[in-house]
């Protein structure tokens, strides 16, 4: 038994992976939470808005590649962000006038809105495709590892080695700095809390003064930002390629239902079970019980659960089992 | 041209026998024998006719009105079409015909978001609260119109209704139906309106309850604002009014003062219980 060596094996291949992903599908999840709240409908074209506005940092990218401009170790993706980010936000702000706009001034039931929204995933995703065509793009630079597998095991002397990777640490740090950000935004401000407020009761809002519109111009904003981060750390972790961006909608509307629909705290715990879950199913225990266990208890086969072809049936198992005993989530969003 | 039998004259023109010269064909009494007295109203919803979308008129040369500094109640049987006029006065119901005027400014044309700028507080009868923001937060959301420091008039809400201070960190929604209550009022009051109208701020909650909120309302009229309340509890509302409105089927029954119209032996037989 080798409880250190099966505790750092277990973090290296499941733990930070996981929290990376997991913070990558909180963000997501945040942003589909978000619409939910306070446009109230399912917006499917989330995946292709985040596909949207990675394409852009990934454009904007390689035109500072193109230039000789780096950030040094960080990945130069970090300095074209903001303006993705406002690529992203003028394509939503443009969808929103153009087609959400109409819908809203009919007062169209939310079932319809979601509908629109799978249009508007079909034109974004062709868009996408359009334009940085359907490939995987590579775009990560910079230095790979904070902590590599080498250097771990000089440090620590032991058998087992940790890998950190510039983009895992970035994604944590980024998600907690933006998650901090929008909370102080929804919480202190006196423009997050009518977004809370125009959330919670529509009629009272409007009585109360808050503009409407100005909320949802509001929100597609922050949904922009948030998208396009999330779209960004899920590049740089793995690789950009449209059709993966459009699969992610899978996971994250999991998480946001799992967490609770329009709750962005739940949107984080639902991103955070549903990322662990995923890896944890997938994940061949061989290693880690070898360690952990006795030798005699050892396993002969790999001890993975599922293979990962099955990783997004993960999900989805978990999003019926919340669905089947606790229909408004976890954190108690909106019934589902 | 009458029913009046003694105007008929069967088709005589004899002037030998009366004399048709002279007879004037205008009459005194012009009046519906229903006076409102409503020339100090400072909101008055004047005769409006009318109903929700473009359905069927609910409201059929409907009355009500509230004086400077008085309480105005609106009473009536269930399905009378008192909220609807209250709704009415607000704006949320398409006014066909009739006015409604603010201080004798007309503002039948505008939205209720507009009237609300004009100094109308309105507390509907069901989610009149934001129940997942504080309570701090919802009088915050209340003075959203206002750009000016409105802490002054949070701490007299405070005063007012010195239980909400204390809960003012809690979410409104853990709050009992008292204060819930207690937090829509004070919502309305944080844009200093000048008249305050409550739809059934007394529905759903205890007795003992009700006589601490109609005490409370009484102390919103005394610090200057005019209420227009519409209320289930017809006995104990009258007591309080300066003034009150019996509706029927969307029109106006009895209108008198609070204490004539609890005296009145037909009101009291109709719609107070003898």
């Amino acid at each position: 038994m080798d409880l250190l060596n099966a505790f750092v094996t277990l973090s290296n291949f499941v733990l930070i992976p996981a929290i990376a992903y997991g913070s990558q599908l909180a963000l997501g999840a945040l942003g589909v939470t978000l619409i939910y709240g306070i446009l109230r409908f399912s917006n499917f074209a989330h995946g292709d808005t985040m596909a949207f506005g990675t394409m852009m940092t990934v454009l904007f990218t390689w035109l500072f590649q193109a230039w000789g401009v780096s950030l040094g170790p960080l990945p130069t993706a970090l300095l074209a962000l903001p303006f993705g980010i406002l690529g992203c936000m003028a394509l939503l702000l443009f969808t929103d006038r153009v087609v959400y706009k109409f819908y809203r001034a009919q007062k169209a039931k939310p079932v319809i809105l979601v509908i629109v929204s799978l249009g508007v995933m079909f034109i974004m995703n062709g868009l996408v495709r359009f334009i940085i065509g359907p490939d995987d793009q590579r775009f990560a630079d910079g230095e790979r590892f904070i902590v590599s597998v080498g250097t771990f095991k000089e440090m620590t002397g032991l058998e087992e080695g940790l890998a950190i990777k510039t983009t895992q640490g970035i994604t944590l740090i980024t998600a907690m700095i933006v998650v901090a950000a929008l909370f102080w935004f929804l919480n202190r401000t006196r423009t997050g809390k009518s977004m809370r407020a125009y959330s919670d009761n529509e009629d009272l809002a409007l009585l109360s003064g808050i503009n409407p519109e100005r909320v949802v111009m509001i929100t597609w904003l922050i949904v922009a930002a948030l998208a396009t981060v999330a779209g960004v750390l899920y590049g740089l972790d793995k690789s950009f390629k449209p059709f993966t961006y459009f699969q992610l909608l899978l996971p994250i509307f999991a998480s946001a239902i799992v967490g609770g629909l329009g709750s962005p705290l739940g949107a984080i715990a639902g991103g955070f079970t549903i990322a662990f879950s995923e890896v944890m199913v997938t994940y061949a225990w061989k290693k880690v019980a070898g360690y952990a266990l006795p030798e005699s208890m050892a396993p002969d086969g790999l001890a993975q659960l599922l293979s990962t072809d099955y990783k997004f049936a993960v999900s989805f198992v978990i999003l019926l089992i919340v669905l089947l005993f606790r229909p408004t989530g976890l954190f108690a969003g909106k019934s589902v | 041209m009458s029913d009046n039998p003694y105007k008929d004259g069967r088709g005589n023109k004899d002037a030998s026998i009366a004399n048709p010269k002279g007879t004037g064909t205008m009459s005194a009494h012009p009046g519906s024998g229903a006076a409102k007295n409503t020339g100090t109203a400072f909101l008055i919803g004047d005769s409006m006719t009318g109903g929700y979308g473009n359905g069927p008129d609910i409201l059929h040369d409907c009355t009500v009105a509230v004086d400077a500094g008085e309480i105005a109640v609106i009473v009536g049987p269930n399905g009378a079409g008192k909220s609807t006029a209250m709704k009415a006065v607000f704006g949320m119901l398409n006014v066909r015909q009739g006015s409604v005027r603010l201080d004798g400014e007309d503002i039948t044309d505008l939205s209720p978001q507009d009237r609300v700028a004009k100094g109308m507080g309105f507390v509907p009868q069901t989610s009149n609260i934001f129940t997942s923001l504080t309570v701090e937060e919802n009088l915050e959301m209340g003075a959203f119109i206002r750009r000016d420091d409105f802490r002054d008039t949070m701490a007299q809400i405070y005063d007012l209704f010195p239980i909400l201070k204390e809960k003012r960190r809690q979410a409104a929604g853990e709050l009992s139906g008292g204060q819930r209550q207690q937090v829509a009022v004070g919502r309305a009051l944080m844009t200093r309106p000048k008249v305050l109208m409550l739809d059934e701020p007394t529905a759903g909650v205890s007795p003992i309850v009700m006589d601490e909120l109609f005490d409370r309302i009484i102390e919103v009229a005394r610090t200057g604002i005019p209420i227009l309340m519409v209320e289930q509890n017809a006995r104990q509302a009258l007591e309080i009014a300066d003034k009150g409105y019996v509706l029927v089927q969307g029109a106006n029954a009895f209108t008198g003062t609070g204490k004539e119209l609890l005296a009145d032996p037909e009101v009291r037989k109709s719609f107070l219980g003898g």
